[in-house]
């Protein structure tokens, strides 16, 4: 009967194996993983990830502007000829300056970087973002959208002046 | 015996969350199970390439600077991160920050993960980590929540899923819903955690760590019982 315990203990954990694999069916089906979470976290993950290569965006138009005495506003527009991200820096009463941001395609994640400090934007719909404290310096947008069903693409713009 | 893995088809319902295609991978697979017992040899007789060799391979791919490594490991291990996070009672908005901080921590600190071939281990042990410490936050800030978290019943989000079950999948998940919370979340994250690190696990639930084993064995009795419909009237309160 040596035997007798070994095959029993195999045909346990084999049990053991398949109830498990049912729970992980019956968990999945219950409670799916959200599904835009997974494109969400790779375009995370692609934002923060500072080894990557992004496509350079280019300065299409720049145009500063006084509105109310002290108050500049500054808005610049960057383009690949296909995705345009427009970017309005405005004074905040702290004296550090606002930036709201568009991009005509739907962003998954902004990341605002000025030498060793970096924001990650709040994300609105219609792919509207913003920071809301930046200090006067020199900075570079990087950001992740959604390109149709084919995937994600990847942006950064060249370094402004704020 | 060689596996030619990356063509084989899934089983159905099974590892779904594995579902990697395009990674490429001819090694012979370990025959020595896991301890965790449910990630490499299936009853089919089939090995699929364990899931946390795939993560190891992305990770050391994404280090040697292949940065598109990255999103594979993102796609291979978020679907399990949401499981084991949610096996700690977070709600939909918690537990998808929580799954998020995993990552970027990863990205962070990954010069400091000591066993890079345990990225999978890594990342599932530290996003039940942040599980546990933002849930017990939630409960501290919203006592009166806690008891409606607790139970963590997600049929209700999302019911038309159930509905579409087969009989036997529904009978399973009214079993599950019928064991203790710790019976649950043990048998989640074991479920989901190819390897799980008992002592880190049993830390968790705050059990003492020999027991770990045992209580999962209980755990999957009870199951087995309320499963088959023997235990209805009596016997479910758990250890």
């Amino acid at each position: 009967m040596d035997g007798g315990k070994e095959i029993m203990e195999t045909e346990d954990f084999a049990a053991d194996a398949a109830l498990f694999a049912r729970l992980r069916a019956v968990w999945e089906e219950v409670d799916p993983v959200p599904v835009d979470l997974v494109d969400r976290m790779v375009a995370a993950v692609a934002v923060e990830d500072l080894s990557r290569e992004y496509a350079l965006l280019t300065l299409v138009e720049s145009e500063l502007a006084n509105t109310r005495g002290e108050t500049d506003t500054l808005t610049l527009q960057f383009s690949d000829g296909d995705t345009s991200v427009l970017l309005h820096v405005s004074a905040t009463e702290s004296g550090e300056h606002r930036i709201d941001g568009w991009v005509d395609a739907a962003a998954l994640a902004v990341k605002l970087t000025q030498g060793d400090r970096e924001w990650n934007a709040d994300l609105g719909d219609h792919g509207r973002f913003s920071f809301d404290a930046v200090p006067s310096g020199v900075a570079r947008v990087r950001l992740v959208v959604r390109d149709g069903d084919l995937g994600l693409r990847e942006f950064q713009t060249p370094q402004f002046e704020v | 015996m060689m596996y030619q893995t990356q063509t084989l088809p899934l089983p159905s319902g099974v590892d779904t969350m594995g579902a990697m295609t395009d990674v490429d991978r001819s090694d012979p697979r370990d025959d020595v199970p896991a301890p965790g017992g449910m990630s490499a040899a299936e009853s089919d007789g089939v090995s699929e390439p364990t899931r946390w060799e795939r993560a190891a391979d992305l990770f050391a791919r994404w280090r040697e600077g292949d940065s598109r490594a990255m999103d594979q490991l993102v796609r291979l291990m978020t679907p399990v991160l949401w499981q084991v996070v949610r096996a700690y009672g977070l709600d939909h908005a918690l537990a998808q920050d929580v799954v998020q901080t995993t990552w970027l921590t990863l990205v962070r600190r990954h010069e400091t993960i000591v066993e890079p071939r345990a990225i999978s281990g890594w990342l599932t042990t530290s996003a039940r980590r942040e599980a546990w410490r933002v849930g017990k936050l939630q409960r501290r800030a919203d006592p009166t929540e806690a008891e409606a978290l607790e139970p963590h019943l997600p049929m209700h989000e999302s019911a038309e899923h159930t509905a579409a079950q087969s009989d036997e999948a529904r009978r399973l998940w009214a079993a599950v819903a019928r064991l203790n919370d710790r019976c649950q979340r043990l048998l989640r994250v074991v479920a989901f955690d190819e390897r799980p690190d008992y002592a880190r696990i049993a830390q968790d639930l705050a059990m003492p760590v020999g027991s770990i084993g045992p209580t999962r064995q209980r755990c999957l009795g009870k199951l087995r019982v309320l499963v088959e419909g023997d235990g209805w009237g009596e016997g479910n309160h758990g250890d």
